[in-house]
């Protein structure tokens, strides 16, 4: 922050600051100063670091001080030489696609359920906070224990269900496991967007509704006409959010398969981890992170817009 | 046919509830079973204490962990939220130049894939020679924790209304009185969520302690490693640990409910 005095703030905050001590306008970049040293040290240096550290080639270890810059060569080896790393694209990807998806829709249909309240409802409401309050790498593990093929509780349900599937191997078969691993997310994220989409519908105007339904309007035509226009801001948001939190998947899927079987559950987060700290191959896990944060650019950009959306910030 | 369909939503509502409930049900469960028993799919077992005890004692030794991700998200959160304080009253209350371009960058900060933030401060630690301590993973935590602390801070200090603090500015009183005297007490519910929702996100935190800690420093999130032993997974300690992990969270969630939603959606979604 530089010393150009400020455009006085709205209001009285003109009038204030004469006496004693600091005046407003120096105070109010002297409160917001901490904070941004610490946005800047802890997540604007390292962003500009990585960015640094991906032009470098720089086995951790074969030395131990950075290596000579190498241009575009980590990108270009990410991208032409290796199979891998389009294989963690391919998986991200429909890992994405998917859990964003399933989660929505049915969040939708949980929040139309449980919106119009009720004793019963309340209580399950209460509830929807606990999945979401779980470590995610818990819930990794407590999948791999429900999905045992041994003594696995879903295992045994999917046995009595469909005898065929009783003991399979959920987490050695590469597309069982990518489905466990979705199923896992969707079930963390699920309660989360639910309540999130309760406060959205809580939120469309009863009366508009109640007309639609004296003129004759089916439940269908009224949730599709009046109601999901009204959410769509919300519903834009939540897609948002999780598909910046789906692309950066990394404990679940470390703790449920650690990428396996093979690299069939394999992330792009999971895939720089790997290149990193088990190959300490720092330059090149830094540009595999690096081509991570270009979508997320995109999507943060698209959140901002709609944060923003009716805020004269 | 109305009271077909009241029971079908019944129905679901209650299976809904079971599918949320069966997974966390099923391996708190497994933290009371003996050894013998987490091979089998019974509901009935003599439950047993014992594995809480294994936990804790040699070679787990799950206590150290459980104080380094409490003196961890402690020190977090204790650092966090006058910071953040002070920056959501600034953004609430004046206008700044740059203002919204310092108000993006910290949201877009809490998008950024935790790898890209761990390999810079990995290799600075390891300079520095505090890989493996609290006082990195704190540092680190505070990148995750910091923005959201603001976010959701300035929700509540723009709820506040301005009059009393003008009044009393009228009166004489300093700027940083008001803010001690009017804001802090008029927001001190809302400091209260926005440090119980920064301690949940730090304690759950899982990629920074798995790659800035080894041995000493390592959290409760971390140490359910510790389980996945050579010959396969000691189910009933990965469930003890588990409730470790877990119980304390749903209790703090519980607290905050109704904000906890408006944390995570940076005030997206009121």
């Amino acid at each position: 922050m530089t010393d150009v005095p400020a455009p006085e703030g709205a209001g009285a905050t003109s009038a204030s600051g004469r006496r004693g001590g600091l005046r407003d306008r120096h105070l109010k970049y002297l409160l917001v100063l901490p904070a941004v040293g610490v946005v800047v040290a802890t997540a604007i240096w390292p962003l500009v670091d990585s960015l640094v550290l991906s032009f470098r080639f720089w086995k951790l270890s074969k030395s131990h001080v950075p290596g000579p810059f190498v241009g575009l060569e980590n990108y270009l080896w990410a991208l032409t030489e290796e199979p891998a790393f389009w294989n963690a694209v391919w998986v991200t990807g429909i890992y994405t696609v998917l859990t964003v998806g399933l989660t929505t829709l049915l969040a939708l249909g949980v929040a139309l359920l449980l919106a119009p309240g009720g004793r019963l409802r309340l209580t399950v409401r209460t509830l929807l906070i606990l999945p979401f309050a779980m470590s995610p790498a818990l819930v990794g593990v407590s999948f791999r224990f429900m999905f045992n093929p041994e003594f696995g509780l879903f295992d045994a349900f999917f046995g009595i269900l469909l005898p065929p599937l009783a003991d399979i191997g959920w987490l050695s078969d590469p597309v069982l496991a990518f489905a466990v691993c979705v199923m896992a997310d969707v079930w963390g994220w699920v309660p989360f967007m639910t309540l999130v989409l309760i406060g959205g519908l809580a939120a469309v105007p009863s009366d508009s509704v109640e007309a639609a339904q004296v003129d004759g309007a089916s439940s269908w035509r009224v949730f599709r006409d009046i109601t999901l226009p009204q959410l769509f801001p919300v519903v834009m948001v939540v897609v948002i959010l999780k598909s910046i939190f789906s692309l950066k998947t990394f404990d679940q899927i470390y703790m449920l398969t650690n990428g396996g079987p093979g690299t069939a559950t394999q992330t792009l987060a999971h895939y720089a981890y790997f290149n990193g700290f088990k190959y300490y191959d720092m330059g090149f896990a830094a540009s595999v992170a690096w081509l991570m944060v270009i979508p997320m650019i995109a999507l943060t950009f698209a959140y901002t817009r709609f944060v923003f959306r009716d805020r004269p910030a | 046919m109305r009271r077909f369909w009241k029971a079908v939503r019944a129905v679901l509502v209650v299976l809904v509830a079971l599918v949320m409930m069966v997974p966390i049900v099923w391996i708190a469960l497994a933290a009371f079973k003996q050894h013998v028993d987490v091979y089998q799919l019974k509901l009935l077992f003599r439950p047993t204490l014992e594995n809480f005890a294994l936990v804790f004692d040699s070679p787990y030794h799950l206590g150290r962990k459980l104080l380094n991700s409490t003196v961890v998200s402690f020190v977090t959160v204790a650092i966090a939220i006058p910071i953040a304080t002070g920056a959501a009253y600034s953004f609430s209350r004046f206008r700044m130049r740059g203002e919204r371009v310092m108000f993006v960058m910290i949201l877009a900060t809490q998008f950024v894939p935790a790898v890209v933030i761990v390999l810079p401060f990995f290799l600075l630690f390891r300079d520095l020679g505090i890989l493996d301590t609290r006082i990195g993973l704190i540092l680190v935590n505070l990148s995750i924790v910091t923005p959201f602390a603001i976010w959701m801070i300035k929700g509540f200090i723009d709820g506040i209304p301005r009059d009393t603090e003008e009044a009393a500015l009228v009166d004489g009183s300093s700027r940083l009185q008001v803010i001690r005297n009017i804001v802090l007490p008029m927001a001190a519910p809302g400091l209260v969520t926005a440090a119980i929702f920064c301690f949940i996100v730090s304690w759950n935190d899982f990629l920074f302690a798995l790659i800035l800690t080894t041995n000493k420093a390592v959290t409760l999130t971390v140490g359910l490693a510790l389980f996945q032993a050579e010959e396969g997974d000691l189910w009933n300690l990965l469930a003890a640990a588990g409730i470790i992990i877990m119980v304390p969270m749903f209790v703090l969630a519980l607290i905050i409910q109704k904000h906890f939603v408006q944390g995570m959606t940076m005030g997206a979604v009121r």
